[in-house]
């Protein structure tokens, strides 16, 4: 919460927000997720709005390892988007580590994204021209971490994934498998609350794929908490909880044990 | 308790505005490595796109170099009348033909007892001299060699401390050579290089129109200005010059005051006593001229004040002309790296550290391209020093890598605001 009020440059909105009814909702510790009637609406002109999540409300505890599955067009990658705060809701709260995110400015979701999320996506998303450890320290770069401390924790990261020795690579220089782990070195590096990833598996053969769940597994045994959005029941079967999304709305909490 | 944790949340704020500081910084410092790695993996992108840039700063310093050349040689050659001397003349130097030629109307060549007169009336000058000429068209003759164009003057003794001309050989005129009207003279080094290449000139006999002068001096080598020899001379003694070539000469008396602040006071007392001889009214002007160093590099700065006019014109078009340029492939670059974007966002750089790297990254490119102006200028420099004269002034340099700079900087605000309001989702979308 400190930070939040600080952006706002109004020291004593802390003190007053604690009486009002939003900040009473807030979530318990321990919640780094919670949702509450979550709607994204777009609007396409002549009156018609689509509704691509209609009243989304759910929680995550902190070290979880949830999957999000549904069909396409279920509203799963719109509730991706604000989970990992690159959009924001139409209507509804959303509280991230206690951040009350729904109702941010850009930059301030980018401060977010930076130093709460780690994203591993489908297609890795790795700047081409760089080198692995260069992809793998820019979340530090723009959380202002000096050179010589970023270099260390960038390598860290690397090491963590078991690319040590591929540091200097680039994208186009490692295999499939090999990327995405530096994408999960990247999404690690700056310690998130959580890790945000999308079809983490969808563009990797099946061998590979059950790599990369291991190295996710090994994560969250390790306390990470893990998001996991996926169509592949063998690959949500990984996760201990199972949010199925229909139409917009969550359809069942599955718990796996 | 509030004021407790009213302190705590100021500590913060100024916590947090460090570490926005610090990550610009960063993100600035990430930004100019990545704009150098751009120009090296697009060569030839980069060179088409900077050089209009490129074009312009080399223009602006080779301009500024040749105009600060010329500056120097004609504040060394031509207007270097000797270290604080005004020359007072029939009429004032360089004012352009239309003046000069109402001024040889109306003005009265300076005469030999209006010299005696600023002699004795001048309160306080170092020297005091006066010359009369034959300019050009002389030819000098010794035992059948004839040398053609040779300047011819007259002089007073006390030319030697004031003039160009330092005694190379034997000696330079007496006062007792002047009052004898004696037919002696001191030489410039041509004279010498052409009749007496292998002996001793002194004492030699030398005919200027039909008059023989003995050498008793020869000068040392003084150069060429513009190509033109300035050793090319025959001093005479002024009254001989008189009893041989003309009864009442024109006279350009040099005065040579001890300092620059105490010229401006004999500059006025000259005008008082020669005004006062010639009877000239309150409200007319002056009938002779008055002219130091300032009057010839003021004529000068008037002349390359147009050509700095023109210079800034072109410069400007150029430089116009290589920002739109420079504005456009940005455009271009953003759209090309739109996921790019979307990825750095997604990492949680903010709009402005989005804005920072495309202006930076668009700065840099144009001061390199001023760099590569800045290079080539001095190269051109090189090669017009073997034939004219450029002498590459530093603020050239200065002003060359600043405006190209900020040029880069000027015309990338508009891609790099376009970069950053970017949808995060939209950009990551965009595949390439």
């Amino acid at each position: 919460m400190g930070w939040l009020a600080e952006r706002k440059q109004e020291p004593m909105a802390t003190q007053v927000a604690i009486s009002t009814p939003e900040a009473q909702t807030m979530p318990a510790d321990g919640i780094i997720i919670q949702t509450e009637d979550l709607w994204k609406t777009y609007d396409m002109g002549e009156a018609i709005a689509v509704h691509a999540l209609s009243g989304v409300s759910f929680s995550i505890d902190k070290g979880e390892y949830v999957a999000i599955m549904g069909p396409s067009g279920s509203g799963k990658s719109t509730l991706m988007n604000l989970i990992g705060c690159l959009d924001t809701p139409t209507q509804g709260k959303y509280w991230l580590n206690q951040n009350l995110v729904s109702e941010l400015s850009d930059d301030e979701l980018a401060y977010i994204r930076n130093k709460e999320i780690g994203f591993v996506f489908q297609t890795f998303n790795l700047l081409p021209r760089a080198s692995a450890l260069h992809n793998v320290e820019l979340p530090l770069i723009y959380s202002g971490m000096p050179a010589e401390e970023r270099l260390q924790r960038a390598e860290e990261a690397l090491r963590k994934v078991e690319l040590g020795d591929r540091m200097h690579h680039r994208p186009n220089e490692l295999s499939g498998g090999q990327r995405q782990r530096v994408a999960i070195a990247r999404a690690l590096v700056n310690n998130p609350s959580i890790m945000l990833a999308d079809e983490p598996t969808g563009n990797l053969d099946t061998t590979t794929g059950e790599e990369i769940m291991r190295v996710l597994d090994r994560l969250h045994e390790g306390g990470n908490t893990i998001v996991l959005v996926t169509h592949e029941h063998d690959i949500a079967a990984h996760a201990h909880r199972i949010l199925h999304i229909r139409d917009g709305r969550i359809d069942r909490d599955e718990r796996v044990t | 308790m509030a004021d407790l944790s009213r302190t705590e949340a100021l500590g913060a704020e100024r916590a947090r505005k460090r570490r926005v500081r610090g990550s610009l910084w960063v993100t600035a410092r990430e930004a100019f490595w990545l704009a150098l790695e751009a120009l090296r993996a697009h060569k030839l992108r980069s060179f088409l796109t900077l050089l209009g840039v490129v074009i312009a700063t080399t223009t602006l310093i080779s301009v500024m170099s040749v105009v600060n050349g010329m500056n120097l040689y004609i504040a060394d050659k031509i207007a270097n009348l000797g270290a604080n001397v005004f020359i007072v003349h029939q009429w004032q130097w360089a004012q352009g033909y239309e003046n000069w030629l109402k001024a040889r109307r109306r003005n009265k060549p300076i005469r030999i007892e209006e010299y005696e007169l600023l002699k004795t009336s001048l309160v306080n000058y170092k020297n005091i001299g006066a010359q009369a000429g034959l300019w050009g068209d002389n030819d000098a003759r010794y035992k059948g060699k004839v040398l053609y164009e040779v300047d011819v003057a007259g002089v007073t003794p006390s030319m030697i401390d004031i003039g160009q001309q330092k005694v190379g050989l034997g000696r330079y005129f007496t006062e007792s050579d002047n009052d004898h009207r004696a037919d002696v003279c001191f030489i410039g080094t041509d004279l010498v290089d052409e009749f007496f290449p292998n002996l001793d000139p002194i004492g030699k006999e030398i005919t200027v129109k039909g008059v023989n002068f003995r050498v008793i001096g020869v000068a040392t080598k003084i150069g060429t200005t513009f190509g033109q020899s300035q050793d090319k001379f025959i001093q005479i003694p002024l009254n001989t010059y008189q009893k041989s070539f003309a009864a009442r000469p024109g006279l350009a008396v040099s005065v040579q005051a001890w300092n620059a602040q105490q010229m401006m006071v004999l500059e006025d007392e000259t005008r008082a006593v020669l005004r006062a001889r010639r009877h000239i009214p309150y409200a007319e002007d002056d009938t002779f001229g008055i002219n130091a160093s300032e009057t010839l590099m003021s004529a000068w700065d008037r002349l390359t004040g147009a050509v700095f006019a023109v210079t800034i014109g072109i410069v400007a078009v150029f430089m116009v002309v290589g920002g739109i340029v420079i504005m456009n492939i940005m455009l271009a670059s953003v759209t090309e790296r739109t996921h790019e974007i979307g990825i750095r966002k997604s990492l949680g750089a903010r709009r402005r550290d989005v804005l920072w790297q495309f202006i930076i990254e668009s700065s840099v490119m144009a001061g390199t391209g001023g760099a590569v102006g800045v290079l080539l200028s001095l190269i051109i420099s090189r090669l017009v020093n073997i034939v004219f004269t450029s002498s590459v002034p530093l603020n050239a340099v200065v002003i060359g890598l600043v405006l190209s700079t900020a040029v880069g900087l000027f015309f990338g605000i508009y891609p790099a605001g376009k970069a950053a309001r970017l949808d995060p989702i939209e950009a990551l979308r965009t595949e390439n």
